[in-house]
């Protein structure tokens, strides 16, 4: 059977190559070589593949968005942001902890990425919980678990990341014969779809927060709100309010592309940071560049071998045979998820989101088409799913961030973080098994 | 004089890649307020910045080797021995520059030899054999660079870290004190305590 020695060659030498910590860029585009080899085509397909994976216009929305949230955080939006969220505090029990996440949320609307969130909310907000009189451990704990939101919660890059992965890919007909046309995936519906189930991770986060501050007797400040303090960080923080309103807004009303959007806000940072706030230097602005340049050049680069590998999976009808497989274990459609979620779930705690989308993407979402599984509510799963890796041992970047900042042992950051890890995946099922959660925004505005 | 161009060589995607960046994103900027303001759409703007786009990421993805940022799992490497794990390190990177000197092949082959100079760009008109030219010249680079990591690694004794793990380290040692300096009289209180338990 020539399907399942390709299926060999191709994950063979690529596991193998991982595992010989080989870079995944590299993994992926020799285990695709290896299988053109095998199969007698031409290689030099290889090229047009390179150019053609990178060179599309939405595609530039993933520098865009790393550069504005960059930008942000050099012109002060971003600590405006969290400041404001610190103010909402007030007296109720584990307030300071659940400001905090509401400060992973509104960071969420303006950066794509987790660890980033999980820095410039930390930074602020675990001294702050500490000085409230909450336990170091706990408090990096609560924000590394919600620095995910960072990617669940629109604009996000692994969402663009996944409707560049997913508009490659066509439509098995079969699946179309069986349960009718499936909507189009595009990347503003995927930023409109990903809002709720955001909303509903950090509702499961709060609510666990609450219990566990009872639970530690970490109370509020005894002065109820300060409505002095907010109005102040609200007037001293209007700018930096503004900057998620003007990202989503154009992106929601239609009236920008994400790519726009995201450049509009790189302008809108780079006037609030020299005039309003002057703040952002020359330095700032040099050392923005240059992280966006290695973080965009890295990313990428895996997308092109990425797309070369996709396609032979396609051509081969692996997915098909994944599909299959799955189905003779079990038809059940809530069983199907779960096992989608834990496969997600143990390859979110090994390996960097973005090459996990690029990877993953062209294996399941073809398997979802077959389930009848919508892609945007697929897509949604998918990264809310990655994104509970953030917070996992052994590869939790914001465990890391998080313990460094504190200066707690890493062990007891993983300890109490692992709780928040379940809910979220408590949220995550309930987001697969009611499809309606990522799928009502979109079909409410018209998407 | 040598040091000179020594530095230049050394910076040199960094430098492109800075002025790419800078120029498409002020081009679709450009394109943006046009539209809107003007209800005139620059036609060849969205084209030349998507080719301004994939030179900035070919040369960007260069950087990255040079920085050694690109990603790997590398969690199991602290259960290997010491001497195991710089050798499984050397082998994928020679087996990275295998795969690039191969790449570089045909890259190379495709752009001079298939390519000619009637395949023009849709509305540019530019030929697009200078525009898939940065294929060949970014593997060849990249290829020098990962060389060059390995040579400071190897011959000099100089670990090339990544940048997250860079930035992670700071973040360990200095972080909170910047913080503290930095914060305004607000946040004063709040960060003092921090330093106590420093």
């Amino acid at each position: 059977m020539s399907e399942a020695s390709i299926v060999m060659v191709l994950f063979g030498s690529f596991l193998a190559l991982l595992i010989l910590g080989a870079p995944v860029m590299v993994s992926l585009g020799i285990a695709a070589l290896a299988s053109f080899f095998y199969l007698d085509e031409n290689p030099i397909k290889f090229v047009q593949i390179a150019f053609n994976s990178v060179g599309s216009f939405p595609l530039m929305a993933l520098p865009a968005f790393i550069l504005a949230g960059a930008l942000m955080e050099a012109s002060g939006i971003s600590k405006r942001l969290v400041t404001l969220a610190e103010s909402f505090a007030g007296p109720v029990t584990g307030g300071m902890s659940a400001a905090a996440i509401l400060a992973c949320m509104f960071f969420g609307a303006i950066s794509g990425s987790g660890p980033a969130t999980t820095a410039a909310v930390g930074m602020l907000m675990i001294p702050a919980m500490v000085n409230r009189g909450y336990d170091k451990g706990y408090a990096s704990a609560v924000t590394a678990s919600s620095g995910g939101l960072g990617i669940v919660i629109p604009p996000s890059i692994p969402m663009v990341i996944f409707g560049i992965s997913a508009l490659g890919l066509a439509v098995p007909l079969e699946a179309i014969a069986k349960h009718g046309e499936f909507q189009s995936i595009s990347i503003p519906k995927m930023f409109i779809a990903g809002f709720l189930p955001g909303v509903v991770m950090s509702v499961g986060l709060m609510t666990l927060n609450y219990i566990q501050c009872r639970r530690y007797g970490f109370k509020g400040s005894g002065e109820g709100w300060s409505i002095s303090q907010i109005g102040k960080a609200a007037r001293s923080g209007i700018w930096s309010i503004l900057a998620p309103l003007v990202i989503l807004g154009g992106i929601y009303s239609g009236f920008f592309t994400p790519t726009e959007s995201a450049i509009i806000a790189i302008f809108y940072t780079l006037f609030v940071g020299l005039f309003i706030h002057k703040e952002l230097k020359m330095k700032d602005l040099i050392h923005s560049l240059e992280t966006t340049t290695w973080l965009s050049g890295r990313v990428l680069l895996i997308l092109f071998t990425a797309t070369a590998f996709g396609r032979i999976l396609v051509e081969n009808q692996i997915p098909a045979i994944v599909a299959d497989s799955m189905l003779s274990l079990t038809d059940n459609l809530y069983l199907i998820w779960l096992l989608i979620i834990a496969f997600l779930l143990f390859v979110g705690m090994f390996m960097e989101t973005l090459a996990a989308i690029m990877i993953l993407t062209p294996v399941l979402l073809p398997v979802a088409y077959t389930l009848g599984i919508d892609p945007v509510h697929f897509g949604i799963v998918m990264v809310c799913s990655l994104s509970i890796g953030f917070s996992t041992p052994p590869l939790g970047e914001n465990l890391f961030v998080a313990s460094g900042i504190s200066d707690t042992p890493l062990e007891e950051v993983t300890a109490k973080a692992l709780p928040f890890a379940l809910v979220s995946t408590i949220m995550v099922i309930i987001i697969a098994y009611i499809p309606q959660i990522a799928l009502t925004m979109p079909s409410l505005l018209g998407y | 004089m040598m040091k000179i161009i020594f530095k230049i060589f050394d910076n040199l995607e960094s430098y492109l890649c800075r002025a790419l960046l800078v120029t498409f994103v002020t081009l679709l900027f450009a394109q943006i307020l046009s539209r809107e303001l003007f209800g005139h759409s620059i036609t060849w703007s969205e084209e030349l910045s998507v080719y301004l786009f994939v030179w900035f990421v070919f040369l960007g993805s260069s950087y990255a080797a040079k920085l050694s940022a690109h990603n790997r799992v590398t969690f199991h490497y602290k259960w290997l021995p010491q001497k195991l794990s710089t050798f499984f390190e050397f082998a994928s990177d020679v087996l990275w520059v295998s795969f690039n000197s191969y790449f570089i092949y045909l890259s190379y082959d495709f752009v001079f030899n298939r390519m000619n100079l009637f395949w023009k760009s849709q509305t540019l008109g530019i030929p697009m054999k200078y525009i898939y030219l940065i294929l060949p010249i970014a593997f060849v680079l990249m290829t020098i660079r990962i060389i060059q990591v390995n040579y400071l690694k190897f011959i000099k004794g100089v670990e090339v870290i990544d940048p997250e793990a860079q930035e992670m380290n700071e973040l360990m040692s200095h972080e909170m004190q910047e913080v503290s300096a930095t914060d305004d009289a607000d946040n004063k209180k709040t960060t003092g305590k921090m330093e106590n338990n420093l």
